[in-house]
């Protein structure tokens, strides 16, 4: 790769590839409210690394926080670096330039620190693509003092194994106090001029910090886990998740960057709160963000008047796992929607549950702009909703759906997964049978024309969930599934789409896998895999030979029943929530026993609030036991 | 009441679309505190109307909006407030309140005017150049062939060309060129070089082109106006 000054890059990228590529507004970087700092006062510089395209990485919340809370410091600087799409991969490659930062058109390779945030299992190829681009070793062990620490966060550090030869230090759980630690120590270090090495070791003395190369693992014959430890004194055995105990005070951006280009999430997003204790056994998420804490009233009313007035967007978006839980949501939306009905600036809840929606709310939202109905029953019949934990009942869905059906709303969306344990004939009869009943609200509310949608997804046991133990379905049993629904699903009313069961594969064994994927993702990556969330880019054929190659059995992570004393990849890091109640969540569900959520009927002892000295936080006069 | 924008695109702002154009103004107005006016229904849009589109990559010295308010305000006003909120590359130049029924920018746009940068691949003599652009304009038909969202359409660019002039430098050709907009269409002046090229057989590196439009025009009898000249 050559040598190219920010100049010489900033002249051949909008000259010789820009106007060739498709949307070349994700390559500019001069976006409102992009911070632009001096390159030569900052003590520590990051590239902000989103593996995947601009108009998706600019559409998260977290990188949001995270650049405006970084750049608050006078003394770090952070830019941003997307997944640059295949055409503009090309043209680099073809031009000979290097991966480069979107505000000062520096090489990647020149920052101190790049940090990836890990959103998803589909996008790790493309972390290697990236450090590829920029020209740093993709092997931790091959960097030298020259290269920038690669850094790691986000929802799938929680499992870090199959990354584990590719990042330097993972952190996990929130950041907003966490990555300004380790900042600080990155600028101590350069100061003193630390090698790396020491700077690795110091590292893990973060609270939250994983530096994988100082843990040694052993396989047993059979594949499975032996042992996994610290290779050095005075390293952790096991590394527990930072989390932000107030998250009212919390850094919370009053600007955020306004892109040129529509991007997918194109509005404000206020950040109601964090957490969910609702207990859906298949939900990473809801496991991970542990426990509750919502903003204050008062708080949200002022970001979104600051954020409103910094990036002039005509749409604030009430974000969460689960906003219709909000104990506020009411008074929130109300006072929104009336301080800007006038101004053509409308409200949106992207998440709503069926039994806390109510339909004087949605009316609320829907007084400035219309927004779609989704809801997601998860499965088609009450039993396969109590192994879930769902706790929603058909009763909820259709009252719901007629209040909607009655007050204009024409379509409704329906989101299942298929492939949950003990799933049977039944539940798949009963996606079908639900969807018509929900239709038929359409004739009690006087309206012929509705539309249902109902998509299925195939379900991923996932890391730190109580269905981690589960095996996953086989993809031939799935497709004969979906091959089912589509045929059950046949009626004017309804539509039917479904995630491709492959992609949902690969997924399970990245999402479950170990240490030696590492060498699976390198081959993939070489033979030209990238992108492989995106369908026109997935090549499932050149995982399988990569696969091959490496000698791994990609059945033996995905569709294989753990047990529950096997000591699993991703043990060593800790949610918070305990083994013991995964384990016990797990016997409930087989069972069909539900667990109802601890904001209503007091703590359930999942561990999070004694085991990270935090509480739940309901702004709402109600606060649960714990 | 409605106001009429020039307002210029510069480098920096050379890849914001035509459509992206339009959010970009809003946000700014809104952040500038400017009452918008409003479509109805479900899905409120501000009323912005520009004029003819410009390619995606190209700079302009003079672009014009037309924008509804909500409210009175003085174009003076209304430029201070709204330059301060505008993404750099968006320079304003001139504001005028608009009377009521003035014609919309699409219906009297009819002459857009380019300068255009080309590298060479090699040496082309000044000569060589203004007999091929002789030649060049001496044809009655010139054919070529848009492939677009509706398929491949086979168009005469001649009727659209009223003037084209170039000059030779070491490294680059400069094409000074006025394109008519008419009730058929227009030409792009990418597509313009493409085709000159291959009748000229010129050396010409293509892909770098550098386009800037120097103004968009209301040509008539009287000779050439501003759609500001009017108001």
């Amino acid at each position: 790769m050559r040598e190219l000054t920010p100049e010489q890059i900033r002249d051949v990228v909008e000259t010789r590839i820009l106007p060739k590529v498709l949307k070349p507004g994700r390559y500019l970087g001069n976006e409102w409210n992009s911070v632009h700092k001096d390159w030569s006062r900052a003590g520590v510089r990051m590239a902000f690394a989103f593996p995947d395209v601009y108009e998706v990485g600019m559409s998260h919340l977290g990188t949001r926080i995270l650049y405006h809370l970084v750049n608050s410091y006078d003394r770090y600087l952070l830019e941003r670096v997307f997944a640059p799409w295949v055409d503009m991969e090309e043209g680099m490659r073809k031009h000979e330039v290097p991966l480069f930062s979107l505000e000062s058109y520096r090489p990647v390779r020149e920052f101190d620190l790049v940090g990836f945030t890990l959103q998803y299992e589909m996008s790790f190829s493309n972390i290697l693509n990236m450090l590829d681009l920029s020209g740093i070793p993709l092997r931790s062990a091959e960097r030298d003092e020259e290269d920038p620490l690669v850094i790691a966060g986000g929802p799938c550090a929680y499992n870090p194994e199959p990354l584990a030869d590719f990042i330097d230090v993972f952190l996990i759980g929130e950041s907003e106090e966490q990555l300004p630690e380790f900042l600080e120590l990155v600028r101590q270090a350069k100061e003193q001029g630390l090698p790396r090495r020491e700077v690795l070791t110091r590292a893990a003395g973060i609270g939250g910090a994983y530096v994988p190369s100082l843990y040694t693992v052993e396989y047993r014959e059979d594949g499975r886990l032996k042992s996994f430890q610290p290779a050095l004194a005075g390293i952790p055995a096991v590394i527990t998740k930072r989390v932000v105990k107030d998250l009212d005070r919390s850094f919370f951006p009053d600007r955020a960057i306004v892109p040129n280009m529509e991007i997918v999430h194109d509005r404000v997003m206020l950040e109601v709160l964090r957490g969910c204790s609702r207990g859906c056994r298949f939900c990473q998420a809801g496991m991970l963000y542990r426990p509750v804490r919502e903003r204050r009233p008062e708080t949200l009313l002022k970001q979104a008047r600051e954020l409103i007035s910094s990036t002039g967007y005509n749409e604030i978006s009430l974000t969460s796992l689960s906003t219709g839980d909000y104990t506020c949501v009411q008074p929130v939306v109300k006072s929104l929607v009336e301080e800007y009905r006038d101004k053509g600036v409308g409200v949106s809840l992207p998440s709503l549950r069926i039994d806390s929606f109510d339909v004087g709310l949605a009316e609320e939202v829907q007084k400035v702009r219309k927004t779609g109905l989704t809801f997601a029953p998860e499965a088609g019949t009450q039993r396969l909703r109590d192994v879930i934990n769902k706790n929603v009942t058909e009763e909820d869905l259709l009252r719901t759906a007629q209040a909607a059906f009655s007050k204009g709303w024409s379509s409704i969306k329906l989101y299942f997964m298929i492939g949950l344990p003990t799933e049977e004939q039944a539940d798949l009869d009963g996606i079908a049978a639900l969807a018509k009943k929900v239709a038929d609200q359409g004739l009690g509310a006087g309206r012929r024309n509705v539309t249902i949608t109902v998509s299925t997804s195939s379900f991923v046991p996932k890391a730190h969930t109580p269905f981690q133990w589960e095996p996953q379905e086989p993809i031939t049993s799935l497709r004969a599934k979906q091959e089912y629904l589509r045929e059950k699903l046949r009626d004017r009313r309804l539509r039917y789409n479904w995630h491709d069961a492959e992609t949902s594969f690969l997924e399970g064994v990245f999402a479950k896998g170990d240490r030696r994927l590492g060498k699976v993702l390198e081959l993939a990556w070489s033979k030209g895999c990238r992108f492989d969330g995106w369908s026109e880019h997935f090549k499932f054929s050149r995982w399988l030979e990569a696969l091959k190659e490496a000698g791994l059995d990609p059945h033996f992570y995905a569709n294989r029943a753990l047990e529950y004393d096997e000591l699993l990849p991703w043990d060593h890091i800790d949610s918070g929530v305990s083994k013991q109640h995964l384990a016990g969540e797990h016997q409930r569900a087989m069972r069909g026993i539900t667990t109802i959520d601890c904001r209503h009927l007091g703590c359930y002892a999942c561990g999070v609030c004694p085991e990270l000295d935090v509480s739940v936080e309901l702004k709402g006069g109600v606060v649960g036991e714990n | 009441m409605k106001i009429r924008v020039a307002f210029a695109k510069e480098d920096e702002a050379k890849f914001i679309g035509h459509l992206d154009l339009t959010r970009v103004f809003e946000r700014a107005m809104r952040r500038a505190g400017i009452p918008m006016a409003f479509s109805e229904g479900f899905n409120p849009h501000p009323k912005l109307a520009f004029g003819s589109a410009l390619a995606l990559g190209a700079t302009s010295l003079r672009e014009y909006v037309d924008i509804e308010l909500a409210g009175e305000m003085l174009p003076s006003e209304f430029m201070h407030r709204l330059q301060g909120q505008l993404p750099r590359g968006l320079t304003l130049l001139e504001a005028k309140e608009l009377p009521a029924h003035t014609k919309a920018l699409m219906a009297v746009l009819n002459c857009a005017g380019y300068r255009v940068r080309v590298p060479l691949l090699l040496p082309l003599a000044q000569e060589k150049l203004e007999s091929v652009l002789e030649r060049f304009l001496e044809q009655e038909s010139i054919g070529y062939v848009r492939y677009s969202k509706k398929g491949r359409q086979e168009k005469n660019l001649r009727p659209f060309i009223r003037s084209l002039r170039g000059r030779v430098s070491s490294e680059y050709l400069e094409l000074e060129m006025e394109i008519d907009i008419t009730e058929q269409g227009s030409i792009k002046p990418l597509e313009l070089v493409g085709v000159l090229r291959e009748f000229g057989e010129l050396p010409l590196d293509v892909d770098g082109i550098r386009v800037h439009r120097t103004g968009i025009y209301i040509r008539g009898e009287e000779g050439v106006k501003s759609p500001l000249d009017q108001v």
